[in-house]
């Protein structure tokens, strides 16, 4: 063989080579199950569920809509919050399309599933129905939150196809509770959800049989149906076998801290906890503490401060308000956070307030204008607090200057369920001497509450006056805790509360002729026809023309 | 068409080579004889100058179709052995090659005559080569002395201007980042945009053409139409660049040469805030005119008077810094073979304050060609190592911050005792940029090209290329803690970055493609023929591992278990959480006829296969066509080709592909996420999943071009003109998804767009008086219009700038409002319609034209604004050379350009105490003095004249970007000859340079190149200018040649 022959079966054989290599077209995907592959086990589909739960409700939420409300200033300029309190929001806001998505983002994961979870080989009944039912509670949660802040909503019970979702109607606010409603009373009926006292501590922070009945009592709250209110609330208060024990939480080693404990990440999961969001320190963390919280608490700008309003909330303890008819006469207003309502401690940093530390030791918080520190008012357009006031509550006292707060946020609680019984009580008929010692009578005395102006049954206050007394009462207990939007929206007093000016402490340097001296933080405006519900996204019904006619006034 | 079809295609592509190679042997033993030359020979001399009487080292001198070949040296001259009958051919670069007949003259004076016809330049195409005379497509080459010299950080900088239709827009200036939006002849798809790079015959990703040396190009091929991509089917539809590497000449002596340049990036901050105490005045005046209490008491305002401002937080953080450039390389050949070996350093230091950020690049190539016989051999192999070092992250946080920190004296990036202080806005980028740690990355990319050429027949050839890429590389990050203090005090205000991050991002990629081409060509008579055909796989593995760890020890940042710290590794991936595997197979082919240099035809066809898309779906089959015309070789046209010059029309009509899509999309996926959820405080996973598109397939360009060569002035002027219209259907795009679907579809099959445009170049030679003068000017426009699409989308974003997507709109428009100047009195307000959410309007406060006239101002009124795309992008170079001095100079612009711009830098105080900042540009604002202002009158951001102004997506957002920069300009002189050749030297040249000296543009304050829109008018958010200052560089550099 020639050398020339050599060279031709080299080429041939170097293009031989260079395609056995050919490579297979058929590629999948190494870092992600595909459909076919993980619908197999009982933990895996237990993940989604833990992914419905991540989208049931989360910390920015409650403090989103707490700032909704006037226990708050949000003076974050430009945010959605702020606009829509000035009057001035648009269909286009962010928030209103942020919330849409993210709620059906959770929907969707519910719906897929419900499809998918009969394909899992060797799953018990138990555990299968228990899941579906969790499924279904949040699913129901997720529907109750949009149609609590859109009125009509689109709403479908199984996975939407595309095609559909292109021009699905929006369904009555009527028939979206109904069906929560039905839901919630069916998965009470089947009982596979568990009574917290058969809730092995691992599964602390999954859904009972309790919380789905507390659910159906908010539910019915929001739709002042009292009767229902009174039920449900009833059957937790009083049917405890069933629905599981839950009692007001106490700490003994120092009562008069108890409420502050409540919220702190040593006490989670007590038995005054019916249901909260789990938070793990460093793993799944909070950081809205760092426009809330003092400066010297390694806040990086003060943002969100409570007001003067809520402040004023709070009884003194003789158990007297410190402002209108009855008020105490004791309080003074230049000397304004002595003897008062020790919630008051635990919700809200004042001036000179002490603030307590894990290890017990002390710090002195100061916010007077020209009390020098790195805390005190210095103007609005500064870093420190807009009104005198910092957050205290939810305040993760183990988290460092990373601001990374691991406090569970609590969705239902035991005081709540009692707020929400004696409201209706009393809504229904005025409240009886029984059940103020039920309910109010106790949640005051577990804030250290010892006179009998605060704990007697005031028998002598008509049914108006105790409709104030009860509704103030809930707004103090469940300060911060998201809830105040949702009430003012049912009590229909946006008007009242969230129109005008909001303000800050007296001690900012205001002239003592303008509203007493005390900081206007903010003037805000509310409009009766249309700010009780967000509009439909813009982006959506520019997608959907059926979506509209949009709420009123946009 | 399956893996087994393309295997038995290539099985027959195989047997016909071999069938072919069944008849060579007769040819072979032909060719052999052809190649024997006589045997008589005498030796001539000569000396070769140029026109200016200089002497030409290196010209190749020949004895025509013989190997026998020698160079000039150093003064020109040549020795050769011939015979009388020989041919003796002068060739050199920029010359026309000469031919002159032996004969009997024993010693020849020639004087090469330059190279201005340009007709016969050697044109990379796709898979081969061809000459200007014969290209039928749109194609541009840059050579590389539009690229040399210029003080550039990569290729893509370098190719700003020079070519038209080839959008080059750099969007940050950072040189650690540098954002490039590179586009050839506008928009035509949403999914990529990008060029197709192929670098001396190996497709490329585009990030390798900027790891490339400059100065090792030694040529780039635009190709613009479906006529020259259409070879490159699947992946051409946005253009491909094409890339030749210098290589070393044959029969030259070794060439050494060194260049170095060296200069100064300074740092231009387009916007000046306010002196401090006129800050917090016109602070109050936009609270008061808010209807507001005052934020700064008349005490505070003396107070920060009777200081002196601190320095600009801005102004501290940046600094001149240092660019640096050496290059050397030796080529050279001998009758078979040619070397050329090159290394570079590049080293462009950060203008950030910080330790030693800036961007360093090494490279290290070879090229090597070798033939035996009938077999030519080349072997490329590149070596690029880029270390890069930046702040940890956020750079555009942190220049925000920096920007929006007012003057106050307070205000000092570091007290009197060195401290860095907590501002006023709570931060310090100054303390971020050189205390907060770093991110480094060490990238090395690896390439080799091997490629043989086989003779088959004379007219038949076979090809063998593989190629390899191997890139590593390597990230590594840290966060380091550290205190901010309170304003000349020891007392820490804030402790910064307390998760001491330590990160580690490494990365392995390899891609491999192998090719195997057969080309033929053949003159018979006034016909030729040439025909190619291939087939090629290209197989990408990619895979990366990712450690990140928190709370590391605060000095080492070692993971680390000490009280209550506890390093946690959180969101690590091993590299099964980053492993790609993508598989393309191509058989393409091309053939191509032209009549005796008159008439042209070409068809090509390529079809490729692709792990992307579904089994169905996957094959996508891309044929062009292309016709060509050369009028002035008609014989009824010799007038005009004698009196004026060369004509040629073509035209071509093809459909290209697009698949830049993420891998792995036909599949429905679940994906755990850790820490998703908890129970009992403890984190538990949540899945997450991707919804399948099933039905995915390519998508595809129908693109017409036509166009026109010509010349006038004895080819001293030419002229092309393009025109072209590109259809795309089955677009690959994110479909707009209604919320109420629960997820998103990454990518379907849907709607339809045109792209239509034309590109003007000119260029002009002028020899004059020892002047050599060269312009060249070029301009052209696309614009594209979605003609299909099944939803319309309309965003507004930070009820800022408003964006629409629309059938009958072009991509990246803007949607909005129109202004109407402001309002001038109450009543005029009385008179108007103004928005329904907004009551206590004022005069100065903007005016919105009512489209529907309903008498409220609300979304129902909102106008298409204009695009963000650059149109009219024009570049003009002038080079003029005289004796020994050369001047060059690039000015580039764009002539349409709508820039959206938001945020502090545009609106004064927008948004309270976060930003509580005003510029001077902004302080021509509306007043009963000043009526005829640019700007509504300062109010504060919770005003309800605010919410008017500035919280509508409006027009006023809307900017005219259009602008014209002198992007380079160059003086260099040549020394002469004869002196450099005492110093032993063949070339010396230095010059000194400036970049981006000045800009003329309508908005002092944003660099004109500034946006939010990508390559794909895909965009990530709205542009609030927060930018890497505008850089200006002034330096020198020179060029040596041994």
């Amino acid at each position: 063989m020639n050398m020339r022959n050599l060279l031709y079966i080299a080429t041939i054989l170097a293009g031989i080579l260079l395609f056995s290599s050919c490579e297979d077209l058929d590629r999948e995907p190494r870092d992600k199950f595909t459909d076919v592959k993980y619908w197999t086990s009982e933990s895996k589909a237990m993940l989604v569920v833990n992914m419905a739960y991540n989208q049931m409700y989360n910390a920015g939420i409650m403090w989103r809509d707490e700032f909704l409300s006037d226990n708050m200033v949000h003076t974050y300029g430009s945010s959605d919050p702020s606009t829509i309190r000035r009057g001035q929001a648009t269909p286009s806001l962010d928030l209103f399309k942020n919330e849409w998505k993210d709620s059906y983002g959770g929907i969707k994961t519910c719906h897929v599933f419900l499809k998918n979870i009969d394909r899992v080989p060797g799953l018990s009944e138990n555990a299968k129905n228990r899941m579906i039912d969790e499924i279904r509670f949040i699913r129901a949660f997720i529907y109750f939150r949009m149609t609590n802040y859109y009125g009509d909503i689109p709403f479908f019970t199984s996975e939407l196809s595309l095609e559909d979702s292109y021009d699905i109607n929006r369904t009555s606010k009527a028939t979206v509770m109904e069906f929560i409603h039905t839901e919630l009373e069916d998965i009470l009926n089947r009982g596979y959800l568990p009574k917290v006292d058969n809730l092995p501590a691992a599964e602390n922070g999954r859904i009972t049989l309790g919380a789905a009945c507390a659910f159906q009592a908010r539910a019915y709250l929001y739709e002042n149906n009292y009767e229902k209110v009174k039920l449900y609330a009833g059957r937790l208060i009083k049917e405890q076998d069933k629905y599981g024990q839950y009692k007001l939480f106490e700490y003994p080693q120092n009562p008069i801290q108890s409420y502050f404990r409540l919220f702190t990440p040593e006490e989670e999961y007590n038995r005054e906890v019916i249901l909260d969001i789990t938070y793990v320190p460093d793993l799944k963390t909070w950081t809205d503490m760092k426009g809330m919280a003092p400066i010297t608490k390694h806040a990086e700008i003060s943002a969100d401060n409570p007001t003067q309003e809520l402040v004023d909330s709070y009884l003194t303890m003789n158990g007297l308000p410190v402002k209108g008819a009855d008020k105490d006469p004791g309080y003074d207003e230049n000397n304004p956070y002595v003897n008062r309502d020790s919630r008051l401690w635990g919700t809200i940093v004042y001036d000179n307030y002490e603030w307590l530390n894990k290890d017990g030791s002390i710090n002195i918080i100061k916010t007077k204008l020209g009390s020098g520190t790195s805390d005190s008012y210095k103007g609005m357009l500064e870093l420190q607090t807009k009104t005198g006031y910092y957050v205290r509550k939810y305040y993760d006292w183990n988290m460092g200057a990373n601001m990374k707060n691991s406090t569970n946020i609590i969705m239902f609680r035991y005081a709540d369920v009692l707020l929400m019984y004696a409201e209706a009580c009393n809504e229904l008929d005025k409240i009886s001497s029984e059940d103020w010692g039920l309910t109010i009578k106790p949640i005051r005395a577990r804030a250290g509450h010892t006179t009998a102006a605060a704990l007697d049954y005031p028998a002598a206050k008509s049914k108006q006056e105790l409709q104030d007394i009860i509704r103030n009462e809930r707004r103090v207990e469940l300060a911060l805790e998201g809830l105040r939007w949702f009430d003012i929206k049912r009590w229909k007093i946006g008007d009242q509360v969230l129109s005008g000016y909001l303000h800050g402490f007296k001690f900012g340097g205001s002239s003592s002729s303008i509203d007493g001296g005390y900081l206007r933080a903010g003037e805000y405006k509310f409009n009766n026809t249309r700010d009780y519900l967000w509009s439909v996204p813009l982006s959506q019904m520019d997608i959907n023309p059926n979506l509209k006619p949009n709420n009123p006034g946009y | 068409m399956t893996c087994k079809k393309c295997e038995s295609l290539i099985f027959s592509l195989l047997l016909a080579f071999i069938l072919s190679l069944t008849t060579e042997g007769v040819y072979a033993k032909q060719t052999d004889n052809l190649v024997t030359p006589p045997s008589i020979q005498a030796a001539v001399k000569g000396i070769i100058k140029d026109g200016a009487g200089e002497p030409l080292i290196g010209v190749s001198v020949t004895v025509k179709g013989t190997t026998n070949g020698t160079v000039t040296d150093i003064d020109g001259g040549f020795t050769i052995n011939c015979n009388e009958n020989d041919i003796l051919v002068f060739s050199y670069v920029g010359f026309l090659t000469q031919e002159v007949k032996a004969g009997s003259t024993s010693f020849f004076n020639i004087i090469m005559e330059e190279d201005t016809k340009m007709l016969d330049e050697v044109i990379v195409i796709g898979y081969g080569t061809t000459t200007r005379r014969h290209v039928v497509g749109a194609v541009d080459q840059i050579t590389s002395k539009a690229i040399e010299n210029r003080p550039v950080a990569n290729l893509a900088q370098a190719l700003q201007g020079a070519s038209p239709n080839l959008v080059i827009q750099q969007r940050s200036m950072n040189p650690n980042e540098n954002t490039m939006n590179i586009n050839i002849r506008g928009v035509k798809t949403k999914t990529n945009n990008t060029p197709l790079v192929v670098i001396d015959g190996m497709i490329t990703d585009i990030d390798n053409m900027n790891k490339l040396n400059p100065a090792d190009v030694a040529n780039i091929s635009v190709l613009k139409d479906a006529g020259s991509t259409a070879i490159y089917g699947s992946r051409s539809a946005s253009g491909v660049i094409l890339i030749t590497t210098k290589q070393g000449e044959k029969n030259a002596k070794p060439t050494v040469r060194f260049s170095g340049s060296v200069g100064f990036e300074s740092p231009n901050i387009l916007y000046t805030p306010l002196d401090g105490w006129q800050n917090a005045t016109m602070m109050n005046v936009a609270l008061a005119n808010g209807g507001n209490s005052l934020a700064y008491s008349p005490q505070q305002i003396q107070d920060l008077k009777d200081h002196d401002d601190a320095e600009w937080m801005m102004d501290y953080i940046f600094k001149t810094a240092l660019q640096q450039s050496y290059n050397v390389s030796v080529s050279g050949g001998t009758t078979n073979s040619t070397y050329m070996v090159s290394g570079g350093y590049y080293n462009q230091g950060s203008n950030f304050i910080g330790p030693d950020y800036g961007i360093k690049r090494y490279n290290l190539r070879t090229n090597l060609t070798t033939e035996y016989k009938r077999m030519k051999l080349n072997v490329i192999l590149g070596y690029t190592r880029n270390d890069i070092k930046g702040d940890e992250a956020n750079a555009g946080f942190k220049i925000a911050d920096a920007a929006r920190t007012p003057k106050y004296y307070y205000n000092t990036p570091r007290d009197a005792s060195g401290r860095y202080i907590q501002s006023s806005i709570s931060t310090n980028s100054a303390a971020a940029l050189e205390l907060g740690g770093y991110n480094k990355h060490n990238n090395d990319l690896m390439n080799l090209g091997l490629s043989l050429d086989f003779k088959i027949i004379d007219n038949l050839k076979a090809r063998g290329v593989f190629g390899f890429d191997l890139t590593s590389n390597s990230r590594f990050i840290r966060r380091l803690q550290y205190n901010l203090y309170k304003q000349n005090s020891s007392e820490i205000a804030r402790t910064e970055n307390t998760d001491r991050d330590t990160e580690n991002y490494s990365f392995k990629g390899t891609f491999i493609n192998t090719q195997f081409l057969l080309d033929y060509n053949k003159q018979f008579g006034k016909h030729t023929l040439s025909a190619m055909a291939g087939v090629s796989q290209e197989f990408l593995n990619n895979k990366g591992i990712d450690v990140k760890t928190k709370y590391t020890d605060i000095d080492l940042g070692i993971p680390i278990s000490e009280g209550e710290t506890q390093t946690i590794f959180n969101e690590s991936r091993t590299e099964v959480n980053n492993t790609t595997e993508r598989v393309i197979q191509s058989v393409f082919g091309r053939v191509n006829y032209n009549y005796a240099d008159k008439y042209y035809a070409e068809a090509t066809v390529r079809t490729d296969g692709l792990s992307r898309f579904p089994k169905d779906n996957r094959w996508g089959t891309f044929p062009s066509v292309s016709l060509g015309w050369r009028p002035s070789e008609e014989s009824f046209m010799d007038f005009y080709r004698d009196k004026i010059g060369d004509l040629k029309i073509r035209g071509s009509w093809g459909i290209l592909g697009n698949q830049e899509i993420p891998d792995y999309l036909y599949f429905t996926t679940y994906t755990a996420y850790t820490n998703s959820a908890g129970f009992n405080n403890s984190a538990v996973s949540g899945t997450g999943f991707v919804e399948a598109s099933p039905d995915l397939k390519w998508e595809k360009v129908k693109t017409f071009n036509i166009g026109a060569d010509f010349t006038f002035l004895k080819n001293s002027l030419t002229v092309n003109l393009d025109y072209f219209d590109q259809k795309t259907t089955d677009m690959l795009d994110k479909p707009i998804t209604p919320s109420v679907y629960g997820t998103e579809l990454e990518r379907v099959n849907i709607g339809s767009m045109i792209n239509r445009g034309w590109e003007v170049t000119l260029n002009y030679r002028l020899s004059a008086a020892g002047f050599n003068h060269n312009f060249s000017f070029n301009i052209a426009n696309s614009k594209n219009k979605v003609t299909d699409i099944p939803q319309e989308q309309i965003e507004t974003v930070d009820s800022n700038v408003g964006y629409i997507t629309r059938a009958g709109l072009p991509l990246g428009a803007y949607y909005g409002l129109k202004t109407d100047g402001f309002f001038q009195s109450y009543d005029e307000i009385k008179n108007s319609a103004i928005p329904d959410n907004v009551k206590n309007i004022q005069p100065g406060d903007l005016k919105f034209v009512d489209r529907n006239g309903d008498g409220i101002i609300n979304d129902d009124d909102r106008f298409y604004l204009g695009d963000g795309f650059p149109h009219y992008s024009f570049g003009f170079t002038y080079n003029v050379d005289y004796k020994g001095f050369d001047l060059s100079m690039l000015i580039q612009g764009v002539g349409q350009r709508k820039q959206a711009l938001r945020g502090d830098i545009y609106v004064p105080f927008h948004s309270g105490a976060w930003y509580p900042v005003m510029y001077k540009h902004q302080l021509d604002t509306w007043s009963t003095a000043n009526t005829d202002a640019k700007y509504p009158r300062l109010t504060d951001d919770s005003s309800d004249s605010f919410a008017n102004n500035w919280k509508r997506g409006s027009d006023i957002f809307i900017l005219d970007g259009k602008y014209l920069r002198l992007k380079n300009i160059q003086v260099g002189y040549t020394i002469p000859k004869k002196i450099v050749q005492k110093i032993g030297l063949g070339r010396a040249r230095a010059y000194v340079n400036a970049q981006n000296l000045f800009t003329l543009s309508k908005n002092s304050f944003i660099d004109p190149e500034s946006s939010e829109y990508d390559n794909n008018m895909g965009r990530s958010g709205t542009n609030s200018g927060r930018n890497y200052p505008t850089l200006k560089y002034y330096g020198f550099g020179i060029d040596i040649e041994f």
